[in-house]
C-alpha cells in the first residue's frame, strides 16, 4: 500500500524571503509581503515565526513528521527585521507530554444520562434486518 | 393510571388566585415540579393583575428549574423582568435567568455556545443587582464560567499538541494566557506553551514562557515540570508508563486521549 | 417654567407596579424639573410598550402620571381557516398569551398570515383581527381569515423560439398547465418566485446545451376573467449555440509548468460548450494542484468567443491565489458529541491555508457521522482580513436505540429480545452494540464495538462476538454458529483502504432428518450430502479486504467507482482448510445533469477447499437483494430426489445487476423516485454430489453446474423518517425449474 502524504502550515518561499532585508522592513511590510505567521512569541518584541510542516501517513503506522521547515524573523525593540534564520526538524526536541490536566470544576452530566440520553433513534434496519 | 389526574383538567377559573396559588406550592412539597409550574401558569393567567400573579410568575420559574425544563424556566424569569423590574424578586430572576444557562454547561469536551451565554446573564446579575444576595454567588458562578471557557480553549490546545501540529497548539495556548489571565488554566497554559516551542526548536521563547511561569505560579507543579525540560533533565518517555496496553486501556475505555 | 415635585401620584395602574413606572420615568424627587426632561419622562413610559395611553399632570408639588395599560392577551384562535392548520398560523402570530395586547402586533401578525398564504398560491386571502373583551381588562385575540380560491396557470407559451419547441420547453419547466392532479399536484398554483425559478430552469436548459447569448426578455401574464386562472408567455431570444474550441492550461506560477495540469481537464474540442463542464475543470485542476502540494493555486478560465466557427476557445490561467488561513474552528451545538470526535473530521489545521474544497468534504464526513440533524459548517472572516474563523454548528439527533420485546409463538414457544445499540456511545464516536434473543428453538446474540480513531489515529478498531442458532428459512436443517472476531481497518493511499481480521469460529450443522428405511414410505428427509455434513467443525482463518473508492474524493464530482476484494485463508488451526475469495465492483455515474443515476454492480465469489468437502454453512447462497426476483437461497444447486428439497449452496456465484434510478415527477417534498433494474447471475459448484437417500444404491446425481438465472423488475424509493426505503417488483425471465421466486421484496436503499 502506498503512504499518504500531507501537508500543514505554511512557509514563505526563498524567492519572497528575497526581498526582505534586514534593518528595513518592520512588522506591517512583512506581513504585507508574506502574510502573517502561524506562531507568535508571547511579549509584545518576541519574534515571527513561520511553520510547514509534511506528514506521512502509512497504514496503521502513526503519522509521522518527516520534514519541518521553520522561518524566524526576529525584531527589535523598534520592530525592525534583526535577523532571518531557517532551520528545520532536527532542530526539534521530542517533548514528553505531561499527562496532568487542570480539571475544569463543572460535573459533567452522569454515566446513565449519557448513556441513554441519546436513545429515541429508531433506524429502518432494525426493522428490516439485513438478511 | 391516569385516574388520580382526573381533577387537574377540572377548570380552574371557580378557584380564587389563592386557593390555586396553594395548591401550587403543595404540588411543590410533593416534588411534583412539573405541575406546581403548571398550577402557576394558571394564577397567572387567570388573575394577571392580582398580587398572587407576581409571586406565582417567580415561582414558576423556580419551579421549571427545579424540573430541569430550562426553556420555560428562561421564558417565566424573562417575563417578570419585563413586567416588575424594580421589584425584589428581579434580582432572583435575573439570577435564575443565568442559573438556567449555567446548570446545562457540560463538561469541557461538549458545546460551549451555552457557556457564553451563561457569563453574559450572569454579568446582567452583577451589574444591574449589585447589592442583592444574587450578586456574590454571581459573581462566583461567572468566574467559574469564565474557568470553564478558558479549559475549552486549553482542551482544544491539548488536541493539537498531542496531535503535533505545534503552531495550532501555541495559538490557543497564547489565547489563554492573554485573555484568560484570571483563571486557574494560566499556569498549565504557559507549560503547554514551553512544551509546544521545545518541540519547534525555539529555545528562546520556550525560556521566556517559563520565566514568566517561574515569576508567577512559581509553587505549582507545571513550573517544576517547565523547569525539568528547561534544563535538559526532562522525564523519560519510558518513565511516563507508557507501553503500548495501558494507552488503549485510557484512551479507548477510560476516554483520556492525552 | 420649571417645577418640584415632593411626591408623586400614579394613578390607572393596576398590574405594573408603581416602582416600575418611576424606573422609566426617572423624575428625581424634590429637585427642579423644566418642561423637557418631563416630556423625556413621558416618552421613556410610553416606550415601555406596557401603556395605551400616558399623560403627566403636575398638580402643585405632586405630580399626576395617569396611565391606561393595554389589556392582556387571555387567548388567541383562528376562524375560517381550512387549508393552513392552526399550528401553522400560531407559528406565524407574535403575540402570545399572557403578554401585552399590542394593536400594531396584532396588524402585523395579520400581514404575516396573508403572506403565507400567498406563499400558497391563494392570493384573495384576508386576514383581520378581532378583540373580544375579557374581565379584567383581558382580552381574546380572534383572526378571522377568508382564504379565496387558488390561483390556476391555464396555459404557457413561448415566442422567439426557434430551436426547440413549445412543447419541448413546456416539459422543462416546472409549472406544468392546470393538469388532471391539480388538487394533489401544487406545482401549476401561480406564485411569484415560482416564475423566477423557471426563468433559471429555462436559463440551465439553453446553457447546457451551448446557448451562451441566451436570454429571457421578459415574462407576461394575463389574468384570467373570474381570477382563478393565469396565461403566462416567455419571450426569449436564443442566440447561437456554441461548442469548446481549442482547450488548453497556461501557469502564471513561477516553478509550476502548466503540461503536468492538461489531463484533468475533461472537456475537449467539439463537445458542446456548457459552464456546468467549466466549473467541473476548474475543481479537477484546483483538486490536482492540492494532490502536488501546491498551495494557494486558482484556475481561472479565460474564453475567447470566434462566432463564425461558433467555437469558443478556453484557456485555463493557474495564479496564485490570495493567501488566506484558518484561524480558528470553532464547533457549538455538540450536546453529547465530544469536540475532538468532530474535530477530527477536519483535515485542516489551525493556521493551515484556507482551502475550500476541504472544509466542504470535511462537511460532508461530519454529515457523514449520522449523529446530528444538521451540521451547518460556515467559514466567516476572522479577527484579520486574510484569516477565516470557521463555524461549525450542529444540532444533536438521537443515536441509540434501545429495544425489549417478547414474543410468544405457537411452535416455537415464548421468546425474549433485548437489543441496546449506540452509533455514539458516550458521545466518543464509539458504536456499542448488543442484542439478545431467546426463542424454544432459534437464539442469536451478538456484541459488536467499533472505535473509528483506535489510538488517536485513522485506524478503525472492531470487535464481534456472536452465538447464532438460526432455523433458516425455507430449508429444514438448523445451523449454529458461535464465535468472535476482531478487525483492524486503516487507508492504504488516497482513496483505498484496508481491513485486516482474524476469524474463529465453531459451526455446527444439525437437525437434518435422515432417511429411515423402517418408516412409512411418505417420509420426509433431506438430501445424502447434507447428513454427510452433519456435526460440528471450527473455523479459524484470517482474511483481509482491499476497497478502492472514489465516490467522495475521485476527480468527478458526479461519479465514482466502488472495487472491492476480500479473502479469508481457513486453516490457521481449527477443522476447516479452504480459501473464500469474494469481490465486487461497482460503478456509478450521474447523467442528463444529475436527473438520472445509472449503476451497474458485479459481485463474485470462490471457495476454495484446501482438504475435505465444503460444508454448508461455508458455502455460498443468494440473498434476495443480490438477485431480485428470486426468494432468499431460491437459486443454486438442490437434490430434488428428496422431499425436503433444501437448497444447498455453491462453492461459486457471481451476479450482475444494471439499474437506474430517475424521478417520477411528484414534487421532492414527497421523496418518492422511481427505477428499473435487470439481475443476471447463479450460485454453483459443490464438492460432494452424490445426492437422494443415503442409503440405497439409487444414488443420483445433484445438478450443481452453472445455469443463469435472470430476472428484470422496476422499484420505487421512498425516504422515510426511518430511512431510505426501497420497494422492489420483480419477474424472473430465466430460472430453473426448481427455483423458488419471490416477486416483491422491501429493502433498505444503499446510500451511495
Amino acid at each position: 500500500c502506498s503512504p499518504i502524504y500531507r501537508n500543514h502550515g505554511y512557509v514563505p518561499t526563498d524567492r519572497d524571503l528575497a526581498d526582505l532585508s534586514v534593518g528595513i522592513d518592520t512588522r506591517d511590510t512583512v506581513a504585507a509581503a508574506v502574510g502573517r505567521p502561524s506562531a507568535a512569541g508571547l511579549l509584545k518584541e518576541s519574534g515571527w515565526y513561520y511553520v510547514q510542516s509534511r506528514w506521512r501517513h502509512y497504514g496503521a503506522f502513526e503519522p509521522r513528521e518527516i520534514d519541518r521547515q521553520v522561518v524566524a524573523i526576529s525584531f527589535n525593540d523598534g520592530g525592525v527585521i534583526t535577523n532571518i534564520e531557517r532551520f528545520g526538524l532536527e532542530e526539534g526536541r521530542v517533548v514528553p507530554l505531561s499527562r496532568r490536566v487542570t480539571d475544569s470544576n463543572i460535573a459533567g452530566i452522569s454515566f446513565l444520562r449519557q448513556l441513554f440520553g441519546s436513545v429515541g433513534n429508531f433506524t429502518a434496519d432494525q426493522l428490516l434486518g439485513d438478511d | 393510571c391516569g385516574g388520580g389526574t382526573v381533577s387537574r383538567d377540572a377548570p380552574l377559573d371557580s378557584l380564587s388566585a389563592e386557593e390555586i396559588y396553594q395548591r401550587a406550592e403543595l404540588e411543590l412539597e410533593k416534588e411534583d415540579e412539573e405541575e406546581a409550574a403548571r398550577y402557576f401558569s394558571e394564577v397567572e393567567r387567570l388573575y394577571p393583575y392580582s398580587d398572587w400573579a407576581k409571586r406565582a410568575l417567580i415561582m414558576q420559574a423556580f419551579a421549571y428549574h427545579r424540573d430541569r425544563d430550562y426553556e420555560s424556566a428562561r421564558s417565566a424569569a424573562q417575563r417578570y423582568l419585563d413586567f416588575y423590574p424594580m421589584e425584589e424578586d428581579a434580582a432572583y430572576a435575573q439570577y435564575l435567568l443565568a442559573l438556567s444557562y449555567y446548570d446545562q454547561i457540560d463538561d469541557v469536551g461538549r458545546d460551549q455556545g451555552l457557556t457564553f451565554q451563561a457569563l453574559q446573564a450572569l454579568r446582567a446579575v452583577i451589574e444591574n443587582y449589585p447589592d442583592s444576595e444574587y450578586a456574590r454567588s454571581a459573581v462566583l458562578k461567572f468566574d467559574l464560567a469564565f474557568d470553564h471557557l478558558a479549559a475549552k480553549e486549553m482542551e482544544i490546545g491539548r488536541y493539537y499538541l498531542k496531535r503535533k501540529h505545534y503552531p495550532a497548539a501555541i495559538n490557543r495556548f497564547r489565547v489563554v494566557v492573554e485573555e484568560f489571565q484570571t483563571t486557574t488554566h494560566t499556569p498549565e497554559a504557559l507549560h503547554r506553551l514551553v512544551e509546544a516551542y521545545l518541540s519547534l526548536g525555539l529555545e528562546d521563547e520556550a525560556r521566556t514562557a517559563g520565566a514568566i511561569l517561574g515569576y508567577n505560579y512559581r509553587s505549582t507543579e507545571w513550573y517544576q515540570d517547565s523547569y525539568a525540560l528547561l534544563t535538559g533533565r526532562g522525564l523519560t518517555l519510558e518513565a511516563a508508563g507508557d507501553n503500548w496496553l495501558t494507552t488503549v486501556y485510557r484512551q479507548v475505555i477510560r476516554g483520556e486521549w492525552l | 417654567q420649571a417645577f418640584s415635585f415632593t411626591d408623586v401620584r400614579i394613578e390607572g395602574a393596576e398590574r405594573v407596579s408603581p416602582g416600575t413606572i418611576l424606573s422609566y420615568a426617572e423624575i428625581p424627587r424634590g429637585t427642579a424639573v423644566d418642561a423637557a426632561q418631563l416630556n423625556d419622562a413621558y416618552q421613556r413610559i410610553v416606550q415601555s410598550g406596557l401603556f395605551q395611553t400616558v399623560e403627566l399632570v403636575p398638580q402643585g408639588n405632586t405630580l399626576v402620571i395617569r396611565v391606561e395599560e393595554w389589556p392582556t392577551v387571555n387567548r388567541i384562535a383562528f376562524e375560517g381557516n381550512n387549508r393552513l392548520d392552526d399550528e401553522e398560523l400560531a407559528a406565524l402570530v407574535q403575540t402570545t398569551p399572557r403578554r401585552v395586547y399590542d394593536p400594531g402586533q396584532a396588524e402585523e401578525d395579520a400581514r404575516r398570515i396573508v403572506e403565507l398564504y400567498e406563499q400558497r398560491g391563494r392570493l384573495a386571502a384576508t386576514v383581520s383581527p378581532k378583540i373580544i373583551e375579557r374581565a379584567d381588562n383581558r382580552v381574546d385575540l380572534v383572526f378571522e381569515i377568508a382564504e379565496g380560491g387558488v390561483v390556476e396557470i391555464e396555459r404557457i407559451s413561448f415566442v422567439g423560439n426557434r430551436d426547440f419547441s413549445d412543447r419541448r420547453l413546456r416539459r422543462v419547466l416546472a409549472t406544468k398547465q392546470a393538469g388532471l392532479l391539480r388538487q394533489v399536484i401544487q406545482r401549476d398554483t401561480f406564485v411569484g418566485d415560482r416564475i423566477a425559478f423557471d426563468q433559471q430552469l429555462l436559463q440551465d436548459f439553453y446553457a447546457s446545451r451551448g446557448y451562451v447569448d441566451f436570454q429571457v426578455l421578459d415574462v407576461s401574464s394575463e389574468f384570467s376573467r373570474e381570477r382563478n386562472a393565469f396565461f403566462l408567455t416567455f419571450n426569449i431570444r436564443e442566440g447561437q449555440s456554441f461548442d469548446f474550441g481549442n482547450v488548453s492550461v497556461s501557469s502564471d506560477i513561477p516553478g509550476v509548468d502548466a503540461s503536468a495540469y492538461r489531463r484533468a481537464v475533461a472537456s475537449d474540442p467539439g463537445d458542446t460548450y456548457s459552464p456546468t463542464r467549466v466549473d467541473t475543470d476548474v475543481a479537477r485542476l484546483e483538486r490536482l494542484a492540492i494532490q502536488r502540494g501546491e498551495t494557494f493555486v486558482r484556475a481561472d478560465p479565460v474564453i475567447t468567443r470566434n462566432a463564425r466557427e461558433g467555437t469558443l476557445d478556453v484557456n485555463y490561467v493557474l495564479r496564485r491565489g490570495e493567501r488566506i488561513f484558518v484561524e480558528r474552528i470553532d464547533i457549538e451545538g455538540n450536546q453529547t458529541t465530544l469536540d475532538r470526535v468532530i474535530r477530527r473530521q477536519f483535515r485542516t489545521v489551525e493556521g493551515d491555508p484556507f482551502n475550500p474544497r476541504q472544509i466542504r468534504q470535511a462537511a460532508e464526513r461530519i454529515r457523514a457521522l449520522g449523529y446530528f440533524e444538521t451540521a451547518e459548517v460556515e467559514t466567516r472572516q476572522g479577527t484579520a482580513p486574510d484569516q477565516v474563523i470557521v463555524d461549525v454548528d450542529v444540532q444533536e439527533a438521537p443515536t441509540g436505540s434501545l429495544s425489549f420485546g417478547a414474543s410468544y409463538s405457537a411452535d416455537s414457544g415464548p421468546g425474549l429480545n433485548v437489543s441496546f445499540a449506540e452509533r455514539n456511545f458516550l458521545g466518543r464516536g464509539q458504536t456499542l452494540r448488543f442484542e439478545v434473543t431467546t426463542g424454544a428453538d432459534s437464539a442469536s446474540s451478538a456484541i459488536t464495538f467499533i472505535e473509528p480513531y483506535f489510538l488517536g489515529r485513522d485506524l478503525a478498531a472492531r470487535l464481534d462476538v456472536f452465538y447464532r442458532i438460526a432455523e433458516q428459512d425455507n430449508t429444514q436443517y438448523n445451523t449454529q454458529v458461535a464465535g468472535f472476531s476482531p478487525a483492524l481497518a486503516f487507508p492504504v493511499g488516497e482513496n483505498s483502504r484496508l481491513q485486516l481480521r482474524y476469524r474463529l469460529s465453531e459451526e455446527r450443522l444439525y437437525g437434518v432428518d435422515g432417511f429411515d428405511p423402517a418408516a412409512p414410505a411418505e417420509q420426509d428427509y433431506s438430501s445424502a450430502i447434507l447428513e454427510e455434513e452433519e456435526g460440528s467443525q471450527i473455523v479459524s482463518s484470517i482474511g483481509y479486504t482491499y476497497s478502492y473508492d472514489t465516490r467522495r474524493s475521485g476527480l468527478n464530482p458526479n461519479g465514482g467507482i466502488l472495487l472491492e476484494f476480500g479473502q479469508d485463508f481457513a486453516g490457521v488451526g481449527g477443522d476447516a482448510q479452504y480459501v473464500r475469495t469474494e469481490a465486487s465492483a461497482t460503478v456509478q455515474r450521474e447523467v442528463w445533469n444529475g436527473d438520472v443515476l445509472l449503476r451497474g454492480v458485479v459481485e463474485g465469489g470462490a471457495l476454495n477447499m484446501i482438504s475435505d468437502d465444503s460444508q454448508v454453512t461455508d458455502r455460498f447462497f443468494l440473498s434476495t437483494n443480490q438477485l431480485r426476483g428470486f426468494a432468499p437461497k431460491g437459486i443454486g444447486p438442490r437434490d430434488t430426489a428428496v422431499p425436503n428439497e433444501d437448497a444447498l449452496g455453491g462453492n461459486y456465484f457471481a451476479v450482475a445487476r444494471l439499474e437506474a434510478e430517475f424521478p417520477i415527477g411528484l414534487p421532492e417534498e414527497y421523496g418518492i423516485s422511481g427505477g428499473v433494474f435487470l439481475d443476471a447471475g447463479s450460485v454453483w459448484g459443490l464438492d460432494n454430489v452424490d445426492g437422494g437417500e443415503s442409503t440405497t444404491d439409487g444414488i443420483d446425481i445433484v445438478d450443481d453446474d452453472f445455469a443463469l438465472r435472470s430476472s428484470v423488475g422496476f422499484s420505487i424509493f421512498w425516504d422515510t423518517p426511518i430511512g431510505p426505503l426501497r420497494l422492489n417488483w420483480a419477474e424472473a425471465l430465466q430460472q430453473e425449474d426448481y427455483d423458488e421466486t419471490q416477486v416483491f421484496n422491501l429493502t433498505i436503499a444503499t446510500q451511495f
